[in-house]
C-alpha cells in the first residue's frame, strides 16, 4: 500500500508543484501555465486531432464489435470454431503496440508495402497512396492500427456478455415470433448494456493515452496531423524541457478523466463487481 | 426462423475468414520482410514471400547491432517485475480476502486500485521522471521494475483476489485446527492451490511489462537500460530505415508475449476487465 502511495500519489504532488511554477526561472507562477494552455493554438490542434482519433477508432470499434459478436453468436455454434475466433482475436491484443505499429508501417510503405501494390491488382491505377505523409491518410493508417488491435476486445467483451443471455428467453422470444433484430433490440442489446459501458471507458481512456503506435508510424506528423495530446505531452516536456506547462495540460488530462471515471465509475462499480 | 438465418450461417464463417487474413497478415508480411535478404528488400514488385530466406536481418539486428543486450535487458526487467507484482498482490490480496477487513475499506481499496487503471500514463510520467532523476536511477533498470511493478500491481490484486475467493477458506480452518501456522497453512496449503492463478498472473504481468515502451523511452538513454522496445522504436528513427531489420525485432518483439499469452489464454480477457468478464476457451 505504502509502495503504491509512494508511486502514485507523490507523483501526483509533485505535478501540482511543478505546474505552480515558471518555466526555467523557477518561483511560484500562480495559474499562469494553467491559463497559458487557452491560448496555445498547437494545444487546440492537438486536442481536435485527439477527438477525431477517439471519435473513428472507438466508434468503429464499438459497432464492428457488436456486429460480430451477435452475429458469430448466433451462427457459429461448435466449441471449435468459438475457440479459433477467440484464439485469432486474442493475438492483436497481445502484440506490443510497437510491434504492431512496425507491421502495419511495413505494409504502408508507399514504394515497398504491400498494399499499394494489391490495390493496382486490384484495378487501382492512380497515384501511389502516401500512406503516411497525407494528413488524411496518416489520420487513417493511425486509427486502423487501433482498430485493428481493440476491435478484438470490444468483440471479446461482448460475446463473454452475450453467453449469459438467458437461453429461455431467447427460445420464447422466438415463439412469439421475435425477429432477429427485435431480437437484438430486445433483448441482446439490455443485457449488454452495462458491458458496452465497460467498453467504452476503457476503450475512451485508452485511446486518449495512445502513444506508441503513433510514434512508430508518423511520429506525430506530417506537420501535427497526428500528434495526439499524448504526444504534444511528451514533446513539451521532453523535447523542450518545460515541464511545468507539460504537468499543468497533465492535470487538466487528469480532471478530465475523473470526470469520466465519477460519471461511470459508480455504475460501473456497481454493475461489475 | 431458420429459413431467413439460413444466408447467415454461410456468410458469417466467409466474414470470420476474411478477418482472419486481415488479422493474421501483417504478422505474415513482417516474417517474411524480416526474412529477406538485403538485395530483396526492394525488388519491384515486392515480393510475398521471400525467394531466399534468410537470416541475416536477425543476426545483423541482434549480434551486429548489438541489440541482445537490450533483449536481455528486457528479460531481467520482466521478470523482476513478475517477482515483485507477485509478492506485493499477495500481500495486498490476501489480508484482504482471508483476514477480517471491514468491507468498506475493502471496497474502497478495490474501486481505487481500479481507478489507477484509468490514469492516463502521460500524466505521472513527468513527476516520476523527476523523482527517478533526483533519486539517482535515471538510466537504470530497477527504475523500471518499480515503475512496471506498480502499474500492474492494480489488475494483479484483482485478479488474484478473484482465485483467492474461489479456494473456501475452511481449506485453510481446516489446516489451523489441525495444528499449522497461518504460515504454514499459507505456504503449503493455499500457495499450491493458488498456483494456477498466480501463473496466469505473472504471464500477463510478463507479457505487459515487455510491451511497455512510453517509461522505458522516457527513463532510458543508453543500452545499459534500454529495453527492447526501444530497440525496435530506434529502427523507426534512423535517417533510413533498414526495413528487414525493422521486421525482424518486430517478430522478436510480437512473438514473446504472443506465445506466452496463448498459453495462458484463458486469463486475457478477465485480467484486462478485471473480472469484469469470466470466459472460456
Amino acid at each position: 500500500m505504502l509502495y503504491l502511495l509512494t508511486v502514485v500519489v507523490y507523483p501526483m504532488t509533485y505535478a501540482i508543484a511543478l505546474s505552480l511554477q515558471y518555466y526555467r526561472l523557477g518561483g511560484f507562477a500562480g495559474l499562469h501555465n494553467f491559463t497559458f494552455a487557452f491560448h496555445d493554438g498547437l494545444l487546440l490542434a492537438s486536442l481536435r486531432a485527439t477527438v477525431i482519433y477517439i471519435a473513428f477508432a472507438v466508434g468503429t470499434e464499438i459497432l464492428l464489435g457488436l456486429v460480430l459478436a451477435v452475429a458469430v453468436q448466433r451462427t457459429i455454434r461448435s466449441t471449435l470454431g468459438r475457440t479459433l475466433a477467440y484464439l485469432l482475436f486474442i493475438i492483436p491484443m497481445v502484440t506490443p503496440p510497437v510491434a504492431a505499429g512496425v507491421s502495419f508501417r511495413l505494409m504502408y510503405i508507399p514504394e515497398y508495402g504491400i498494399l499499394n501494390v494489391l490495390l493496382q491488382h486490384l484495378g487501382y491505377h492512380g497515384t501511389p497512396i502516401l500512406w503516411m505523409s497525407t494528413p488524411s491518410m496518416a489520420m487513417f493508417s493511425v486509427i486502423s492500427v487501433d482498430v485493428w488491435q481493440w476491435m478484438p476486445f470490444v468483440f471479446l467483451v461482448l460475446f463473454a456478455g452475450l453467453q449469459a443471455v438467458p437461453l429461455d428467453v431467447v427460445e420464447a422470444a422466438g415463439v412469439d415470433g421475435a425477429g432477429g433484430w427485435a431480437q437484438f433490440r430486445h433483448i441482446d442489446l439490455p443485457y449488454l448494456k452495462p458491458l458496452l459501458l465497460l467498453v467504452v471507458v476503457f476503450r475512451v481512456t485508452d485511446a486518449l493515452r495512445v502513444f506508441d503506435p503513433v510514434q512508430v508510424l508518423t511520429m506525430g506528423g506530417p506537420g501535427a496531423a497526428t500528434e495526439f495530446l499524448s504526444l504534444y505531452l511528451y514533446k513539451i516536456a521532453f523535447k523542450f524541457g518545460n515541464l511545468n506547462y507539460a504537468s499543468a495540460l497533465a492535470l487538466y488530462v487528469v480532471l478530465a478523466v475523473s470526470m469520466l471515471f465519477a460519471l461511470f465509475g459508480r455504475y460501473l462499480s456497481e454493475e461489475v463487481a | 426462423m431458420a429459413r431467413s438465418r439460413s444466408p447467415w450461417r454461410i456468410l458469417v464463417p466467409i466474414v470470420l475468414g476474411g478477418l482472419a487474413i486481415v488479422y493474421l497478415f501483417p504478422f505474415v508480411w513482417m516474417l517474411s520482410t524480416s526474412l529477406k535478404p538485403n538485395p530483396e528488400l526492394y525488388t519491384q514488385p515486392p515480393t510475398l514471400w521471400p525467394v531466399h530466406p534468410s537470416l541475416e536481418a536477425y543476426h545483423a539486428a541482434l549480434i551486429t547491432a548489438g541489440d541482445w543486450v537490450l533483449l536481455r535487458n528486457s528479460l531481467v526487467v520482466c521478470l523482476a517485475t513478475v517477482l515483485l507484482t507477485l509478492v506485493l498482490a499477495l500481500l495486498i490480496a490476501y489480508p484482504l480476502t482471508r483476514l477480517a477487513v471491514p468491507p468498506a475499506f475493502r471496497r474502497g481499496l478495490l474501486s481505487w486500485l481500479l481507478s489507477l487503471r484509468f490514469l492516463p500514463s502521460m500524466v505521472v510520467v513527468i513527476p516520476i521522471f523527476a523523482t527517478v532523476r533526483v533519486v539517482g536511477l535515471y538510466d537504470r533498470l530497477l527504475a523500471l521494475v518499480f515503475i512496471y511493478a506498480a502499474f500492474s500491481l492494480p489488475f494483479a490484486v484483482w485478479m488474484i483476489k478473484g482465485f483467492l475467493s474461489e479456494i473456501p477458506p475452511e481449506v485453510e480452518e481446516a489446516a489451523l485446527a489441525d495444528g499449522a501456522s497461518r504460515w504454514r497453512a499459507f505456504f503449503q496449503i493455499l500457495l499450491p492451490m493458488l498456483s494456477p492463478g498466480l501463473l496466469a498472473a505473472a504471464v500477463i504481468t510478463f507479457a505487459l511489462a515487455w510491451s511497455e515502451f512510453l517509461y522505458a523511452l522516457i527513463l532510458t538513454a543508453t543500452p545499459r537500460a534500454q529495453t527492447f522496445s526501444i530497440a525496435v522504436w530506434s529502427f523507426v528513427t534512423e535517417f533510413e530505415i533498414i526495413w528487414n531489420q525493422m521486421a525482424a525485432v518486430g517478430v522478436i518483439a510480437a512473438a514473446v508475449p504472443v506465445g506466452l499469452l496463448l498459453l495462458a489464454r484463458r486469463y486475457v480477457i478477465s485480467a484486462l476487465t478485471f473480472g469484469a468478464v469470466r470466459e472460456k476457451a
